[in-house]
């Protein structure tokens, strides 16, 4: 059974390893008066450098927004994020730009793709918006292990959607940045799909050293994570290291989901 | 049913903003057109009811032959004074007064020049005495008496301050200026104009005089005794009369002058706003076609579901072609309005052709309302027909595919339309038939929409080749763009034909105008011997230059060229004439057979080998002529020659010419320095000699050549004006098309965002796209433009049109404003795409 630690605003790196990205005090918040709703109620939480993280909790626990927030995506209504030692909230949108495509990959759970883009170029898509040029043995691992050599030349309809999210990835790998979110990667994938791309996952972060911060809701797709996070509204009820799918069930059962 | 069209219009009213635009802009041009015509019309129907006033009975010569009839007489029959005796005899006849009206006195400004310049025309009229049937009313000053008095109309006088006690020069048929004194000014009736043209009246004998109506009417008004019905006046009077002369009620004449002025207005005013206002339009049903399909690609589901749930094709189709009628509707009625907006900025372009508002005829209404809702439904249709093929499962399906193959058949029809257009364009060309035009006009349209059809086809290569650059220059924004700009082949081809449209008539326009100036520079070059030409933008002018010319020493081969219209075998021509003696000094024609000199014989014409073959005249030939004055003349064929741009079809000597027209008026004098004196010597007394005519104008060889061009420009700049509302309508496609495809990508711009697209470079994606589909517009337009222009350059041989030419840099210009309407229609769709909200469209729900 793995250590399960409460609730606590507290929560740091488990570990003296390096943090990837850190929130303090986090808050967001939509709508106004009596509409307004608290997404995230003040979470402060560090993901480590080359770990895969998962968050999960309830529906509306704000796992979401707390990924959208993290990455880049949106903007708290207060307290802070940062990204190695830089704070998102001081960036303005061609910054925040700049960062998502130099220091962060995306795994969506669908419509992940440029619909009139070959698999191949939806790859090397962050790297062209860039003007970079990928490094072809650094791409030829990533297309290797993906396996999607011969299917390189398709575009995103002509593949399954077990290929997409492979697609994306790669995509996500390709570019080489410092941590890989993906919301719901295996959200609309079947099982073997899922098994598939989660392996791949962890084999970036094993093999690669590659820090994935993942939000799911599924606790077989947790149970490939280093540590999971539980949100629930809007705060940090728990976290786990070393998940299986059991004890991550136990946990989500106990925040009555 | 109908309740989903409208909450679905209601929804939609931001996405159809640019089709209402599109169509309210075609609309307004034609119900502008109408209110304008309409407008005009209307001011002349008063103007000729209150000036006919008080006469019973009019009394005029016969059309002579080969002249239509118009305003101001001079092409009737003329009317000798002592027939005024004859029609004051009828019993039942008050008072009878001859009227001489007609073009070419010019009224000189306080500024030396001619008042009205080249604009509406300038009348010259006797005064009539009888104010119970004059049409004109004092309404300062005294009438004419002296030889030297002159009143005039006051719509003039207020313009160009003129008034009673000054001395007014005036200028009659291009000649000298001759002094008046103003005594008076008049009404035309209860109008103080005659819709813009000047008016200039004098006593019965200077009228003759200056008018060149020696001892002459152009009509006689009579007023009837009390108790006379007008209808029996006429046919007592009808009854006296020769056979040159008719007698109509005022009624009549009142009718047939207005029904003359409507002809002419409808031919020079109402039916070529009416051809570009249909040319918008047609443009416009282009962006309809394109916004209805792209909103029903977009409902694809909810069709589907509607399908689902029980609802015919029918009712999916009427759902559809409601909310098509609705907005043609909505944008009709907006669009009359607007109409009346550009009627009235026209009338003021046009000059005081207006008295006060404007005229709005229930007819207006109805056509504007019908073509614009017509317009829309129809070209709504397609997009509906498809939507009724959506399957119910579609509600189902996961994702839509993305584009569907272009059907064979869709090809097959495109071709066998262009192949059509292509024919008929050809056989309207070069036939001589009366359906010529039709044919011409059916040829275009074909052309066009078989293009059109066939457009889809060529959008992937084009696309790749014009977005290869793009993406080297841009990079991913690049590449997308190019990629985006044929994804769906048939919205892109759709959104460029229409622009494809435009630059097709402006190129097509560009190509037969610069054949002209160029087959004009060669007749200037090789035919054009003269050193010098004298002519006037204006009616021709009496001989009285022509005259001065050859009293100058520095000049010689002072020639006279006129012209008059004459029927042969049928048909109404132009002929030319001129001095035998000095032909070869002036003019160089090359023969193909005979000799030029040919026509010093009398009654002998050479004629060009383009209007020989079309009308099978051969050299020794006799051909009859039927003249102005009645006689038909035996003309002998004396020599064949090569068209040119300057001279072409039948040429006389004056001698043949003289007696068989009523005048002698010049179209133009040509001139050659006097040998021994240098041209600029004879240039500076030339313009000396001519400037006692303030109407003409005295130009050297390449003076005239740069003249021409001009002109040329001017004709051109005309030309893109009234196309500037289908390429308006174009852009706005563009910009729909952007618009409505940026909607669509929402997520996808949203992917991009979130990957590390910046703002600018999602601006610049959006805008590469657009200047993608202007730049294929181009390419079409170009294309479809220059092949027009030459078939159409090519059958004006006649004109002598020798040489088709291609401008060249007028089309890299069009390309280049092409791209540019690229940049302009794109502005808003970037903003569009810039704003995405990533999180939104990356967010399942």
């Amino acid at each position: 059974m793995a250590a399960i630690t409460t609730a606590g605003a507290s929560t740091t790196a488990t570990d003296s390893r390096p943090v990837a990205a850190r929130t303090t005090e986090a808050v967001k918040e939509y709508g106004k008066g009596d509409a307004m709703v608290r997404a995230l109620d003040g979470i402060t939480v560090a993901f480590g450098k080359g770990q895969f993280s998962a968050i999960m909790g309830p529906s509306g626990s704000g796992k979401s927004t707390l990924l959208h927030c993290v990455a880049g995506l949106d903007r708290l209504t207060s307290g802070s994020i940062h990204i190695g030692d830089i704070e998102l909230g001081s960036l303005n949108d061609r910054q925040l730009t700049m960062l998502r495509r130099v220091r962060v990959g995306f795994i969506f759970q669908s419509f992940n793709l440029v619909p009139t883009l070959s698999a191949l170029d939806n790859i090397v898509l962050p790297l062209t918006i860039a003007g970079r040029k990928p490094d072809p043995a650094a791409l030829a691992e990533i297309v290797r292990i993906t396996g999607l050599a011969d299917r390189l030349k398709h575009r995103p309809n002509q593949l399954s959607g077990g290929q997409q999210q492979r697609v994306a990835a790669a995509r996500a790998l390709a570019s080489r940045p410092e941590i890989i979110f993906a919301d719901e990667p295996t959200g609309n994938l079947d099982s073997r799909a899922s098994t598939d791309l989660l392996d791949f996952l962890r084999h970036a972060v094993t093999e690669l050293g590659q820090t994935i911060i993942m939000v799911t809701h599924d606790p077989l797709a947790a149970s490939h994570a280093d540590r999971v996070v539980f949100l629930a509204d809007g705060r940090v009820v728990s976290e786990m290291q070393s998940p299986t799918a059991d004890t991550v069930l136990d946990v989500m059962r106990h925040l009555g989901d | 049913m109908i309740g989903i069209s409208l909450r679905s219009l209601l929804s939609h009213k931001l996405r159809l903003a640019l089709t209402t635009i599109a169509v309210i802009l075609g609309v307004s041009f034609v119900a502008g057109t109408f209110i304008l015509t309409d407008t005009i019309n209307a001011t002349f129907t008063s103007i000729f009811a209150t000036a006919n006033a008080g006469v019973a009975v009019t009394v005029h010569g016969r059309p002579i032959a080969g002249q239509s009839g118009g305003v101001g007489g001079g092409q009737n029959h003329p009317i000798p004074t002592s027939l005024l005796a004859t029609v004051r005899a009828v019993p039942g006849v008050k008072d009878a007064v001859g009227s001489l009206f007609r073009e070419g006195a010019t009224l000189i400004g306080h500024d030396g020049k001619p008042i009205g310049g080249n604009g509406p025309p300038t009348f010259g009229a006797n005064w009539i005495t009888d104010s119970a049937i004059s049409p004109y009313r004092l309404r300062g000053g005294a009438a004419p008496t002296q030889p030297n008095d002159v009143v005039v109309d006051a719509g003039t006088a207020a313009k160009n301050g003129l008034t009673v006690g000054q001395s007014l020069p005036i200028v009659f048929l291009g000649g000298v200026e001759e002094h008046f004194t103003i005594t008076g000014v008049a009404g035309y009736g209860t109008s103080d104009n005659l819709a813009g043209a000047t008016i200039a009246l004098f006593t019965d004998s200077t009228a003759q005089r200056v008018l060149e109506g020696q001892d002459k009417y152009d009509s006689i008004l009579v007023s009837a005794q009390s108790g006379v019905t007008d209808v029996v006046l006429r046919e007592h009077i009808a009854a006296a009369l020769p056979t040159y002369a008719v007698a109509e009620t005022g009624q009549q004449a009142a009718a047939a002058a207005e029904q003359s002025t409507e002809s002419t207005i409808s031919t020079f005013i109402g039916t070529p706003l009416l051809v570009f206002a249909f040319i918008s339009l047609f443009v416009g049903s282009f962006l309809i076609i394109n916004t209805f399909n792209i909103l029903v690609a977009q409902r694809t589901r909810e069709l589907a579901l509607l399908r689902a749930l029980g609802a015919t094709r029918a009712q999916v189709m009427t759902s559809v072609l409601v909310e098509a009628a609705v907005t043609g509707f909505v944008a009709s009625i907006l669009g009359f309005v607007v109409g009346i907006l550009i009627a009235r900025a026209l009338l003021s372009v046009f000059g005081s052709a207006s008295t006060g508002g404007v005229t709005l005829l229930p007819r207006t209404v109805i056509i504007a309302v019908l073509v614009g809702t017509i317009v829309t439904v129809i070209a709504a249709s397609l997009p509906a027909r498809r939507a009724t093929r959506i399957a119910p499962v579609a509600a189902l399906a996961e994702a839509l595919p993305e584009t569907q193959p272009l059907p064979r058949r869709r090809v097959a029809i495109g071709l066998i339309i262009f192949v059509l257009g292509c024919a008929a364009l050809v056989t309207g060309l070069f036939t001589s038939a009366g359906s010529k035009l039709q044919l011409i006009g059916a040829g275009f349209l074909c052309v066009f929409l078989g293009v059109a059809l066939l457009a889809p086809v060529l959008v992937v290569p084009v696309a790749m080749v014009l977005g290869w650059p793009v993406a080297q220059i841009r990079g991913a924004p690049g590449i997308l763009a190019g990629q985006n700009a044929r994804r769906n082949p048939r919205r892109t081809a759709l959104t460029a034909a229409a622009l494809m449209i435009g630059l097709a008539l402006v190129t097509c326009v560009a190509v037969i105008t610069d054949s002209v100036r160029v087959s004009t520079n060669d007749a200037i070059e090789g035919a054009f011997r003269a050193d010098f030409i004298v002519f006037t933008q204006g009616p021709d002018f009496n001989t009285q230059a022509a005259q001065a010319l050859q009293q100058d020493p520095s000049l010689r081969d002072v020639t006279e060229v006129r012209g008059t219209s004459v029927i042969i075998k049928g048909s109404s021509q132009g002929i030319a004439a001129i001095d035998p003696a000095n032909l070869g000094s002036v003019l160089s024609l090359s023969m193909v057979s005979g000799t030029a000199s040919a026509i010093a014989s009398t009654n002998t014409a050479i004629v060009d080998s383009t209007e020989a073959t079309a009308s099978g005249v051969r050299i020794g030939q006799v051909v009859t002529f039927d003249f102005p004055q009645g006689a038909n003349v035996p003309i002998r064929i004396g020599g064949i020659y090569t068209a040119n741009a300057l001279v072409s079809g039948y040429v006389v000597s004056l001698a043949t010419m003289a007696p068989n027209v009523p005048t002698e008026r010049d179209a133009i004098v040509l001139a050659n320095a006097a040998n021994g004196g240098s041209l600029s010597q004879a240039e500076t007394a030339l313009h000396h000699d001519v400037k006692a005519f303030p109407l003409l104008m005295a130009m050297s060889r390449s003076e005239y050549r740069t003249f021409v061009g001009a002109s040329l420009d001017s004709f051109l700049n005309l030309i893109y004006t009234l196309l500037a509302f289908a390429i308006i309508i174009a852009v706005l496609g563009i910009a729909n098309t952007l618009i409505l495809s940026v909607l669509e990508r929402t997520r996808e711009i949203g992917l991009l965002r979130a990957l590390g697209m910046t703002r600018s470079q999602t601006r610049s994606m959006v805008r590469w796209e657009s200047v993608i589909i202007s730049l294929l517009g181009a390419v079409l337009g170009l294309a479809v433009g220059l092949g027009l222009g030459v078939a159409v350059s090519g059958s004006l041989g006649a004109l002598g049109i020798t040489e088709i030419a291609v401008p060249g840099q007028n089309l890299i210009v069009y390309a280049i404003i092409a791209g540019v309407f690229g940049v302009v229609a794109a502005i808003f769709p970037t903003i569009r795409a810039s704003r995405v909200d990533i999180l939104r469209a990356i967010t399942t729900e």
